[in-house]
């Protein structure tokens, strides 16, 4: 019975330790982020890829700026995104975004679309098909 | 189970909180912040009173500072029979289900009405929805009745709720208290002002409360880039809580 319990005690201990490291990981990512922020005066917005179908869906949260100031770069692998942020927020100021995003797949530079909606930046992009097709017997 | 028991939580009132016919809404943040940036509004244009706060040692030890003023990290606010619980952090995995229980028990010890969740919606396609749609679920028949009459609103059937809102509708429901969850399609990890203006303007027809939230619509991308930080730091807990899943179906019938 007691052996039993400090099994289970080493195994709690266990997941304490790790989930200690993870929060230190995770701290040590906001505490990098954070200080490249203020050391280049750039805003790292949140963003999200999916891939649905044959379609790469990109989006990024920018508040404070406008569709017309939105400077999108498009390689086969990779998304550069700039704007400048106005935003009123003491601790923010005047910024910048900044956003380079390796893809997960290779996308066809000549079919992407943008558009930007209360804030949020939705890029499409066709991912790049590779390969031969097969019929089916 | 090794955990943290809710005998650690403390809810502790600046003043004896008397009363009678309390509803108690909390925003901790989740699903686009959707619960953070209405409790806080309804705080702010409702002039409520703090009055409270939850006190844990599983929480991080920091003060939060607003003009000089200290203040915790996990505060209760009040005005009239209206309180709400609003957090400045995600509330940590180890106090979601000692917290929940805490928060029950204590608004049965204060006699309350009932307890309502304020909480997103996650919605993929948000980016294409004008005006999000308002989901309720309630704990039991009689504030799912209650809920219903509103017109326009509609009840959330199928799905799962992960995290501390969840648990708060389930122990409620064990225990037949009557709690209340409402939803609003929301982006998932990006703060969603538009959504939590529609979950305002449901409570301000559910408990006729007279709110404008055109202030709120109008000062969105500030909030956004003001939460942008919160949101961060909340969509890692969200993980936490395998809050992913209510983009998913229940995945049995029974």
């Amino acid at each position: 019975m007691s052996s039993r319990r400090s099994l289970w005690k080493y195994i709690l201990d266990e997941f304490r330790r790790i989930e200690q490291e993870l929060r230190s990981m995770e701290e040590e990512f906001y505490i990098k982020l954070k200080g490249v922020e203020v050391m280049r005066g750039c805003i790292t917005p949140l963003y999200n890829v999916y891939e649905s179908g044959d379609e790469l869906i990109i989006t990024a949260d920018m508040p404070g700026t406008s569709k017309e100031e939105i400077d999108i770069t498009v390689g086969e692998d990779y998304v550069k995104i700039e704007a400048p942020c106005r935003s009123p927020v003491r601790k923010i100021g005047e910024g910048k975004y900044i956003l380079h995003i390796r893809l997960p797949v290779e996308i066809d530079q000549e079919n992407v679309k943008a558009r930007y909606k209360e804030g949020v930046l939705e890029i499409i992009a066709r991912k790049k098909m590779k390969g031969v097709k097969i019929k089916v017997e | 189970m090794d955990g943290v028991s809710r005998e650690i939580i403390e809810i502790v009132e600046l003043e004896p909180i008397v009363g009678e016919d309390f509803i108690v809404i909390e925003g901790f943040p989740d699903v686009g912040l959707v619960g953070t940036i209405a409790t806080s509004y309804l705080a702010e244009k409702l002039e409520m009173v703090e009055v409270g706060y939850v006190e844990s040692d599983e929480l991080p030890p920091i003060v939060s500072v607003r003009n000089g003023k200290i203040l915790d990290l996990i505060r209760i606010y009040r005005k009239g029979n209206l309180m709400a619980f609003i957090s400045e952090i995600p509330i940590p995995l180890t106090l979601i289900k000692p917290l929940s229980q805490k928060i029950i028990e204590w608004a049965i010890s204060k006699k309350a009405r009932m307890i309502v969740s304020l909480t997103g919606m996650p919605e993929p396609a948000r980016l294409n929805i004008d005006i999000p749609k308002v989901y309720v679920l309630g704990s039991t028949k009689r504030v799912l009745e209650e809920a219903l009459k509103v017109e326009g609103v509609e009840k959330f059937t199928d799905g799962y709720i992960a995290g501390i809102k969840g648990m708060i509708v389930k122990e409620s429901f064990r225990r037949n208290f009557d709690a209340l969850l409402v939803l609003s399609q929301a982006h998932f990890n990006y703060p969603d002002p538009g959504s939590a203006a529609q979950v305002l303007i449901y409570l301000s027809k559910l408990f006729s409360i007279t709110l404008d939230v055109s202030p709120l619509l109008e000062s969105a991308e500030e909030l956004k880039l003001r939460l942008r930080d919160l949101m961060r730091r909340t969509a890692q807990a969200m993980q936490d809580v395998q809050k992913s899943r209510e983009l998913e179906l229940p995945a049995v019938y029974l």
